[in-house]
């Protein structure tokens, strides 16, 4: 197994020349690909067209990747809908998919088609260019049919960017050390919480994994995540008023959307214009951030400092075991076309964790079959173990 | 019961950078409207505010020199608010964690006795956009240019210590003085590179109770700043005095009619943490670095120039009071003027010569060289002190040396003993009465009859020689 590793692994050249050429990356309409066409699968941007390229368009161009466009996207990314992006990968129209994932997105879209997404660190991948909803909880996220590329993109596309200072300034994960990483992963921990919550199927199809698992010479330990409950809500909280605030420059004044209707005034302008530009159920999202910013701010101070609380409980955790895992979603997907904040909470319920905690996480197909359902195997590590966890997804792979 | 007015300031100050607060667009709203923009100040989707160095660095050096601490950890949040004005909905502040704290400025008070107001926090702030309202046919039309749009902004947040129209002005003054000095804005209410908002509240004399405070905008001038809050704790006394309660609100000043006019309720929004700006850690090393930085203050001058130069302390203030005019001062003095004929044809000859033509030192065609020049003629008895004020007036006006005027126009002093000799002979021939009261002891006399010998000389003679010469005939 280490060898097969250590050949997919340094197959990734040295950085300088174009470690991507021949491969194609598709993106969605919220990231900013000079003179097309960005949406973001909001009315409120329509017809707004990008003046500049996102900083990773640019790196990936200069590693000689080619970018193309998927067409539809749920609203400025809030929530997993990801058919379009994927029947781009299945159809080998592009190798990668690039997707925002602000509490599971990317994650639970390759879940759903049996294929894998690498969620970095928070603050290691540039933002510039790329509109969403939630600074503080997305990131630019992966998707790919196999995990062998994905060390090397993600070493073209990390790093500092005199673009975005938000980013993480010390060393970046070694992209490129391969097989040596894949051995630092030993003990895995296992949240009990969790699995309190899966159906039987979900739970026995989980069971299994962790056999296969400990079968591969992994140490499966059993762990108690403190307040595992209260991520949904702090993720909520703090998610739907940083939404609040990123949406307030959609008035209708500069680009995007302007109502036809003639109004009396600028403020009947701006609220026509922004009742007529978002859907549900981000309308209700956007309510929620308004409500705490506006009339609840308490709730959002607690929120903050709960999330401290929980970054340190998750970290503290591992630091005893190497990672932890869990299925990355429940049962089947909603069907319902109208879905609703709570619909979208309930379907990211196993994923966003690491995106109130900025942790990084990689999604592995295969591993938790319930019947013919993958509902996908989602192992989170240490911050900046970016590395190390891609090097498990590519020795994982080649034991399906 | 006597009541007594608790007044505290906000004050609004442009930082002098290059480029805006986050983004490196020119900092110039001069430019015609919205030339001054990108994606970051004109808030596009995508776009990420990237905090400049500079405007940090302009903004601890303003606060250091304000006598404030800088906190090791400030941050930006965002004051949400929707206006045409504002291009994302909220404006970048920092509304919980300021960049610096306790300061304060000592003015001089009412009783000439100087008093310390505290400053209670300084806090970095982005400018927003300007509406402009016009019509259109007969449609009233509101326009925006965003070149102000991300001007670097710091919020200076006084205590309620000032208690009267004139500590308010006082405090201004000095203000403005002190960010001269440190040279990061230029701090002028008339251009709206400053501007301030007062907020005053009445209570009875002698109490610590705090009362509705009612807030003052649209000052821009010192003296609309006593005017406005005279005119407030004026209304506030008869309102009180008619059993009205004192509602919070804010007032505009309007200068013409000289009265403050209720504005519509403002709308207060919430700050919340800016989750795209990092926050701000200063180390040590780096604050300890700015105070380096920072130039000598004028109080710290004024002491320095009683000591080096032995000016008078009325002197040294004088000659400190602004950066420019005490770094003139001391590019006249390295030019081996003695410092205090310097400090006293500054003081006495230059400041009233450039107030009467509205020029400051940036545009006043006497550099220091030019001064010094003169002023070593006049120290070496080449021309005496009647004829310095004349060549000295004469140097506004033309490219000439203060040499070249002389000659010119004759004001070389004459010292020959000779000739002087001869004028003061015929001085004391024409005055033979004055000659008499002389030697009858009336003092008057001498000064009579040295006037008529400058005089006989058209100002050319020097007058201590004369002097000397006349004592020693009619001795
Ligand atoms: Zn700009």
């Amino acid at each position: 197994m280490e060898s097969d590793v250590s050949i997919h692994c340094n197959a990734c050249p040295a950085m300088g020349s174009a470690p991507l050429t021949g491969k194609s990356f598709a993106v969605q309409h919220n990231i900013s690909v000079r003179g097309w066409r960005t949406e973001a699968g909001t009315s409120a941007l329509k017809g707004f067209v990008a003046v500049e390229n996102a900083t990773i368009v640019d790196r990936l161009r200069k590693a000689d990747a080619t970018i193309v466009a998927i067409d539809g996207m749920s609203e400025l990314g809030f929530g997993p809908d990801g058919n379009a992006a994927t029947a781009v990968l299945l159809q080998g129209r592009a190798d990668m998919v690039l997707m925002t994932d602000m509490m599971g997105e990317a994650r639970i879209t390759a879940a759903r088609t049996g294929i894998f997404a690498f969620k970095p660190t928070h603050g290691i991948v540039s933002r510039y260019g790329w509109i969403g909803l939630a600074p503080s909880m997305e990131c630019c996220s992966l998707l790919a049919r196999t995990p062998q590329e994905m060390a090397c993109v993600m070493g073209v596309m990390a790093g500092e960017d005199e673009r975005d200072f938000s980013l993480y300034r010390g060393e970046m994960p070694d992209f490129t050390s391969g097989a040596r990483n894949a051995r630092l992963i030993r003990k895995i921990g296992v949240a009990r919480m969790p699995l309190s919550a899966l159906s039987k199927g979900e739970a026995g199809a989980f069971r299994k994994a962790l056999d296969r698992l400990g079968a591969m010479g992994l140490e499966v330990r059993d762990v108690d995540i403190a307040d595992q409950d209260l991520f949904s809500v702090v993720h909520r909280v703090i998610g739907s008023v940083e939404a609040s605030s990123s949406c307030g420059r959609y008035d209708g004044v500069r680009y995007g959307y302007r109502t036809a209707a003639s109004m009396k005034n600028w403020n009947d302008m701006y609220l026509q214009s922004r009742g007529e530009s978002f859907g549900m159920p981000l309308k209700a999202y956007l309510f929620q951030g308004a409500y705490f910013q506006f009339k609840n701010y308490a709730a959002f101070e607690n929120a903050a400092r709960i999330r401290a609380r929980l970054v340190h409980n998750l970290e503290d955790l591992l630091t005893q075991v190497d990672v932890l895992i869990s299925p990355t979603r429940r049962g089947a997907a909603l069907k319902c076309p109208n879905k609703t904040v709570d619909d979208i909470y309930d379907e990211c319920a196993l994923t966003l964790s690491a995106n109130v905690t900025g942790l990084p996480a990689v999604q592995i197909p295969g591993y938790v079959m319930d019947g013919d359902a993958d509902l996908g195997l989602q192992v989170i590590g240490p911050r900046l173990s970016d590395a190390r966890l891609l090097s498990l997804a590519v020795s994982l792979s080649h034991g399906t | 019961m006597e009541q007594e007015a608790v007044i505290g300031l906000e004050i609004h100050v442009e930082l002098n950078c290059a480029t805006k607060m986050f983004c490196d667009c020119p900092n110039d709203t001069s430019d015609d409207p919205n030339r001054n923009t990108c994606p970051i100040c004109l808030w596009f989707p995508g776009a990420i505010p990237r905090f400049s160095a500079e405007a940090l660095e302009k903004a601890a050096l303003t606060a250091l020199g304000l006598n404030c601490t800088l906190q090791p950890l400030s941050a930006f949040d965002q004051k949400v608010y929707y206006y045409p004005d504002l291009p994302k909905g909220y404006q970048l502040s920092q509304a919980h964690l300021p960049l610096a704290r306790n300061g304060w400025l000592d003015i001089v008070g009412e009783n000439g006795q100087t008093k310390r107001l505290r400053i209670q926090k300084i806090h970095m702030e982005e400018d927003v956009a300007k509406l402009v309202h016009e019509t259109e046919e007969r449609t009233p039309i509101s326009l925006v240019d965003f070149n102000r749009a991300g001007v670097p902004l710091i919020e200076i947040v006084t205590e309620p210590d000032i208690k009267s129209p004139y500590e308010a002005m006082e405090f201004v003054r000095t203000l403005r003085t002190q960010i001269r000095y440190i040279g990061t804005a230029e701090g002028s209410l008339e251009a709206g590179t400053m501007r301030m908002d007062a907020n005053i509240s009445l209570r009875p004399k002698g109490t610590d109770q705090l009362n509705t405070k009612v807030e003052v905008k649209n000052m821009n001038s010192i003296r609309h700043v006593g005017d406005a809050i005279g005119h407030e704790i004026s209304r506030q006394a008869a309102e009180l005095a008619k059993g009205e309660p004192i509602v919070l609100h804010t007032r505009l000043w309007d200068p013409v009619k000289n009265e403050t006019v209720a504005m519509r309720g403002k709308f207060e929004g919430p700050c919340v943490p800016d989750p795209a700006v990092p926050p701000i850690v200063l180390t040590e090393a780096w604050r300890n670095e700015m105070q380096m930085k920072l130039p000598e203050m004028p109080s710290v001058k004024a002491e320095r120039f009683v000591g080096q130069y032995r000016l008078t302390r009325e002197e040294a203030l004088m000659m400190s009071a602004e950066r420019d005019l005490s770094e003139y001062f001391e590019a006249v003095v390295q030019q081996n003027v003695s410092p205090r004929t310097a400090a006293h044809w500054i003081a006495t000859q230059l400041l009233p010569a450039m107030r009467e033509r509205d020029q400051g030192f940036a545009d006043m065609p006497i550099p220091p060289m030019r001064l010094a020049g003169l002023l070593a003629m006049l120290e070496k008895d080449e021309i005496n002190a009647n004829a310095t004020r004349d060549v000295l007036a004469r140097l506004f006006e033309t490219e000439q040396s203060p040499d070249q005027i002389i000659e010119r126009y004759g004001f070389r002093q004459v010292s020959d003993t000779n000739a002087l000799a001869a004028l003061v002979e015929s001085v004391l021939e024409a005055n033979p009465s004055a000659v008499n009261d002389y030697r009858n002891g009336i003092a008057k006399a001498a000064g009579f009859l040295i006037g008529q010998a400058m005089q006989a000389s058209k100002g050319k003679a020097n007058p201590k020689r004369i002097k000397e010469i006349l004592t020693n005939k009619l001795a």
